[in-house]
């Protein structure tokens, strides 16, 4: 067990915006969370990776509590994250974005006086993500030139380049066109296996994805957990289907045979 | 592309020094005098930018910090036996770090606006204090500097100018140039990424394992002591340090400087200060008003050209102007 | 004993009348323009000087002297239109900048107004000479209080009460707190940001000039003022709360009669005390007393 919530309950002011929610994710899981806008996706994410204090309930990352113990602290124990709205360091560029990451990692960054450009662990590290990502022929550019689709590569590439043991994606593809929607999910299903991670939690909305990546889906409604299982279970469970999944465009490789479909 | 690009910039770098090296040889004493606090200013200076250009953070109070130096080596030539200007830098820096450590603690906390009025509150908060406690402090009239001994050789015996335009002139760019080179080799090191991180994107550095709130301390601590050390050096030129050091305008006119040279720039904040002290020598030696024409130039900057003279020199965007 | 201490006490609430005026300045500008204006020490100072001319050439033509609170007051009061070519010409530039560019833009103003008052008025202290006891004293508890300051005082309450009115009866007040809770919202609505700001800063001008006039018998017109004032100013706002007028006047009087006691006990402590109140509201409740919560 990676990560594990329990009975975790936030409250923001009289609002209750998680109930009781309890989950748990294994070595190598991709474990996706679904529901409709304000189930508490978001809030969940900040409470996992240690941005938000749970009211009630308890946070273990590596047997650890970690509640409210703050991103950076979790970064360097190993966490990462991406974030929904993407964020960049805008007059920095693709390179030096990576670089920060990977001086993170390897602690480096009290280090005053040292030279960063001679820092050859920093150089090669940022440049390998680079690569793994696509974005070595653009590594010089400031990351306020690049187009949605690189910026959102550039904050998943930073979370990356942590080489984390686990990574939470807030909404990975959204702002994407569909054609690029894959291309960004098997570059990150790629890089994880270079880097060694050893789970991946995702928050998203477009359900093929979900379906194609999932080793496990978690759909969340009004900040309770509605339901906990595999792609199939889910796709049958029809509480699930009613609340949280449309109708879906592509056929799921799966070749259990299709019953009726609520719509 | 790049090679030719800071080859261009250590013959330019290389030919500054000379001419400033040179200008005692030169220039009329005048303006070879009126070097002194431009040097003092560009050591504050290159710590102001630490927190501005680098960081993010708009310190409002930072004159706070040429008041601890300044005063602290008048202190240690008026009530000591300690004249050597060795020893009055030491001592400076070590004050400025230490206030800058306890300030810092409490101010990193709190951003933009909130951490200029902290910041502004504690410059005035040790203005009153040197000038109402005037027992200790000498009051409104400030503290005399006596002479400092320069490398163990006391000077006293030269005619005043000659001391200023001579020894002290030397020391006082070997300090700056001993400054730039840390400051140039922090700003570049993997320190100096993270603070550009916690510039950028507070939130996102944080995420990356950046304790945002830690290494603004250090970035504050820093700058303190480059404050305090350029305070020390403003001291014994006048031979004489007054609370207004420490005023809060004074502050105003640092980030001032700053801007006008360009906080994007590492050479900014010096080309900042050096036009700073030599326009406002021009103008208040033809028109009485310099804060009008100040204050016009600081308007036009900030509407016209915000990354300052030397984001109009490369004419490229501050972004780009970090690079290289 | 009593007589000192109403003394003090009552200097404190006339300085803090003065204070009120000069805050409530900021506030309303930094509330719905989300801008701290540093120049508001120099509107203080310009209404000063305008008050002391005013009244130097009402005097010249030999008015009942009674009656020298007319032209102080609308001296102070018109002089604040220049908040008006200030805001359309300077400070509309800024107003998509960095928070930081706002700020030094209002030091610039600094600046320029500090002399551009030297050329008109000169470095010297100028006063009303005499026209500070018109009204002659009146007796509370034993001690002598001067009746202007009551004139003050009572004014700025009037002022205090009108300002509550304009913001909560009066359909501009109503457009000034939906564009300080939700700019973006309240022009989606159709509201014209150009004339709120153009109004509201000239408002906020008109506050600090005739705070600056009516201080004047009381005290001289000198060079320093401005800048010395806007440490107090910012300090009012601090401890009542940005945006907020409750905060203003509960600001002013925190900091008019601490002052003013500090003051009376021990001279060095003066402002000092006043600061270190500034640095224990921004680290412990940085909203201050009425702020909004967000910071």
């Amino acid at each position: 067990m990676i990560l594990e919530a329990r009975d975790v309950t936030k409250f923001y002011g009289g609002f209750r915006a998680l109930a009781g929610v309890s989950l748990s994710v294994k070595d190598g899981e991709f474990v996706s969370i679904i529901g409709p806008n304000g189930a508490g996706k978001s809030t969940l994410i900040n409470v996992l990776t240690g941005a938000l204090r749970p009211s009630a309930g308890t946070v273990r990352f590596k047997e650890r509590d970690i509640g409210g113990i703050g991103p950076a602290a979790l970064a360097r124990l190993g966490m990462a994250r991406s974030f929904q709205l993407v964020q960049i360091f805008p007059d920095l560029t693709v390179l030096e974005t990576l670089q920060a990451a990977v001086v993170s990692r390897l602690g480096r960054g009290t280090r005053l006086f040292a030279s960063l450009a001679g820092d050859r662990e920093v150089q090669a590290g940022a440049l390998e993500v680079a690569e793994l990502f696509g974005l070595a022929d653009k590594r010089h550019a400031p990351a306020r030139q690049l187009p949605q689709g690189d910026k959102k590569l550039l904050d998943v590439a930073s979370a990356f380049a942590l080489r984390p043991e686990i990574i939470l994606l807030d909404e990975p593809t959204s702002g994407v066109s569909t054609a690029d929607k894959t291309a960004i999910m098997e570059i990150l299903v790629a890089a994880s296996k270079r880097v060694g991670l050893r789970a991946i939690i995702q928050v998203e909305h477009d359900m093929d994805i979900v379906f194609g990546y999932s080793d496990r889906i978690i759909a969340l409604h009004q900040g309770k957990v509605l339901a906990d299982a595999t792609p199939a279970a889910i796709e049958a469970d029809q509480r699930v289907v009613d609340m949280v999944v449309g109708r879906r465009r592509a056929p799921h490789p799966d070749p259990l045979p299709r019953g009726e479909r609520a719509g | 592309m790049r090679q030719s690009g800071s080859a261009t910039r250590g013959v330019v770098l290389a030919a500054v020094l000379l001419s400033i090296a040179l200008l005692p040889l030169l220039a009329p004493t005048y303006y070879v005098l009126l070097m002194l606090p431009f040097m003092a200013l560009a050591v504050v200076l290159l710590g102001v930018n630490l927190l501005f250009g680098y960081t993010g953070l708009v310190s409002f109070g930072h004159a706070l910090f040429i008041g601890v130096g300044a005063y602290a080596g008048a202190f240690l030539t008026v009530h000591t036996t300690v004249r050597s200007l060795e020893v009055m830098l030491l001592a400076a820096a070590a004050l400025g770090a230490a206030v800058a450590a306890l300030v810092g603690a409490l101010c990193v906390r709190y951003v933009k606006i909130y951490f200029g009025m902290l910041t502004l509150a504690f410059g005035m908060v040790f203005y009153t204090f040197l000038l109402k406690f005037y027992r200790l402090t000498g009051g409104d009239e400030g503290m005399r500097v006596l002479r400092p001994s320069l490398l163990g050789q006391s000077l006293d015996a030269m005619p005043k100018t000659d001391y200023l335009a001579g020894p002290y002139y030397y020391y006082s760019l070997a300090v700056l140039v001993i400054a730039a080179f840390v400051m140039w080799r922090v700003v570049r090191s993997p320190f100096g990424l993270c603070l550009r991180t916690i510039r950028d994107n507070p939130a996102k550095a944080e995420s990356l394992g950046v304790s945002v709130t830690r290494y603004r301390w250090y970035a504050f601590v820093i700058s303190g002591v480059f404050g305090a050390v350029g305070g020390a050096l403003l001291g014994p030129p006048t031979g004489n340090v007054d609370p207004t050091l420490a005023y809060w305008t004074s502050s105003g006119n640092l980030v001032f400087m700053v801007l006008l040279g360009g906080f994007a720039n590492f050479f900014g904040p010096v080309l900042g200060a050096f036009v700073f002290i030599f326009l406002q020598d021009r103008v208040m030696s033809t028109f009485p008003y310099w804060r009008l024409v100040f204050g016009a130039i600081l308007a036009f900057i900030v509407i016209f050209a915000p990354a300052g003279l030397m984001g109009l020199l490369s004419r490229r965007r501050p972004a780009e102007v970090f690079r290289a | 004993m009593t007589e000192h201490l109403v003394n003090v006490v009552m200097s404190g609430v006339f300085h803090a009348a003065i204070l009120f005026l000069v805050a409530a300045g900021l506030q309303v500008v930094f509330g719905v323009q989300k801008i701290f204006n540093l120049a508001c020490g120099s509107f203080y100072a310009l209404g000063a000087y305008t008050g002391v001319s005013a009244v130097g050439w009402y005097a010249s033509t030999g008015g009942p002297p009674g009656l020298f609170l007319l032209p102080l007051a609308l001296g102070g009061l018109l002089v604040g239109i220049v908040g008006l070519p200030v805001e359309r010409g300077l400070l509309r530039f800024v107003y998509d900048r960095d928070e930081t560019f706002q700020l030094l833009m209002t030091f610039a103003l600094v600046l320029m107004m500090e002399d551009l008052i030297r050329m008109t008025w000169g470095t010297a202290p100028r006063s009303t000479a005499g026209y500070y006891l018109t009204y002659g004293q009146a007796r509370l508890l034993g001690a002598a209080v001067p009746v202007y300051n009551l004139v003050v005082i009572a004014a700025s309450l009037i002022i205090a009460a009108g300002l509550g009115w304009l913001l909560t009866r009066t359909a501009f007040g109503r457009i000034m707190r939906a564009t300080a809770d939700n700019r973006e919202m309240a022009e989606a609505l159709g509201v014209d940001m150009r004339r709120v700001y153009a109004k509201v800063f000239t408002l906020g001008t008109a506050l600090g000039t005739l705070g600056g006039a009516l201080v004047i018998p009381a005290t001289a017109a000198m060079s320093e003022m401005g800048i010395e004032l806007i440490v107090e100013a910012f300090a009012v706002v601090v401890i009542g709360g940005l945006g907020s007028m409750r905060g203003a006047v509960v600001g002013a009087l925190v900091v008019g009669v601490l002052r003013s006691v500090a003051i009376s006990v021990y001279p060095e402590l003066e402002m000092l005390l006043i600061y270190l109140i500034v640095i224990a509201v921004l680290i412990f409740r940085p909203r201050g007393l009425f702020g909004a919560a967000a910071v």
